[in-house]
């Protein structure tokens, strides 16, 4: 054990000393487990939806841009979902998914797999923005129902998110989701 | 015949000594423990690695302590989980619950009045909050830019009105940028 040895004594009162340290073993050993059993192991992330459409304000944009294509996602129907490639107002092509959901856990979650790899395949095909340099994202519209449950919205979204690519952004190279989801207010 | 009393101090039950196998002497045990000339098997158990070790920890620990954490304002709030997700970063919460809106955890508003007018509107209350905070933080960081984050802890059964109501009345007050708060599913 550990002690603290300052010599002498010489038949007086000897000065040495033991540290107790098995006592100090055992508080760190306490303090050990309450900040484990305490400490937040937090699972918690977000998910993105900007309202700032199209996409936040860029330094050296120009006045009037042109119109750009946006995606939008409907998910009202019952059976399915419906896809539409928008130009302004202008339809240039619509697509029908069917709705199957996929349970994930038993937590109730739920995932489209169909719905993420048709949006991959739509924007491999049709996605303006895909430079690494480009800063600005292709944009996703969500439509639903008021009466929609947030989980299955969530859902959805995160199949928008599915198709990633590269951003540079300040130096730095990193896999970014292509397209920028906001709700449509209708 | 006659028991003899027992004393105050005799104790009935005897202090155990050592018994088992007395009469063996072990005279190599003696001979090992004394060391015999030979090398002793005493060891010191080395304690000072082993504080070290559990400082170690215990620093460790105390810096990634997180006494608010980043769980829900709300207990009663399941929040639903996703794949492609981002991580989380510091900013203003606004949670709905069943039946309140509540921003860091005060309240701002409810979700019945969204739910029975049927149609999409911007929540007074949570407005008039979220915009004395972004007059707030400009007056203390006047030399930076508003990043006009916003986190949203929604609870999985609340309607998608309720949850657009919300995020058009955080946009409205400055905070264009919304995230929702999802737990982290799969290995991303």
């Amino acid at each position: 054990m550990a002690g603290i040895d300052v010599g002498g004594g010489h038949g007086k009162r000897p000065t040495n000393h033991e540290i107790p340290l098995i006592p100090f073993i055992d508080f760190l050993l306490c303090l050990v487990a309450f900040l484990l059993v305490t400490a937040v192991w937090s699972q918690m992330a977000r998910i993105n939806a900007d309202a700032r459409v199209p996409g936040p304000p860029q330094p050296d944009e120009p006045k009037d841009p042109p119109k750009e294509k946006q995606l939008h996602v409907e998910m009202k129907g019952e059976e399915k979902f419906k896809l539409v490639w928008k130009e302004g107002t202008t339809v240039v092509n619509t697509i029908d998914i069917d709705k199957k959901a996929v349970p994930v856990g038993d937590s109730g979650d739920m995932r489209y797999p169909d719905l993420a790899k048709k949006i991959v395949d739509e924007w491999t095909a049709n996605g303006a923005h895909r430079a690494a340099s480009d800063t600005k994202l292709d944009q996703a519209v969500l439509h639903t129902d008021n009466s929609t449950p947030f989980q299955d919205v969530v859902a959805v979204i995160d199949a928008i998110y599915t198709p990633k690519r590269d951003l540079t952004w300040a130096g730095k190279t990193e896999k970014v989701p292509a397209f920028n989801v906001t709700f449509s207010v209708n | 015949m006659i028991e003899k009393a027992l004393s105050r101090f005799t104790q009935p039950i005897a202090v155990p000594g050592r018994r088992l196998l007395h009469h063996i002497p072990l005279r190599f045990v003696q001979r090992k423990v004394g060391g015999g000339g030979q090398r002793a098997v005493n060891a010191e158990i080395p304690l000072i690695p082993f504080i070290d070790f559990l400082l170690c920890i215990v620093l460790f620990l105390l810096a990634s302590f997180s006494a608010t954490g980043e769980l829900p304002i709300d207990k009663s709030i399941k929040l639903p989980n996703a794949e492609n997700v981002i991580d989380m970063t510091e900013a203003p919460m606004v949670a709905i619950t069943g039946t309140q809106i509540l921003v860091d955890g005060n309240p701002a508003g409810s979700t019945r009045v969204i739910e029975e007018a049927n149609r999409l509107q911007r929540v007074e209350e949570l407005f008039n909050i979220l915009k004395n905070k972004r007059e707030l933080w400009k007056q203390l960081n006047p030399a930076k830019e508003f990043p006009g984050v916003i986190i949203l802890q929604v609870d999985r059964k609340v309607q998608a009105l309720v949850v657009k109501s919300v995020f058009q009345t955080s946009a409205y007050a400055g905070y264009p940028n919304v995230s929702f708060m999802v737990g982290r599913l799969g290995n991303k």
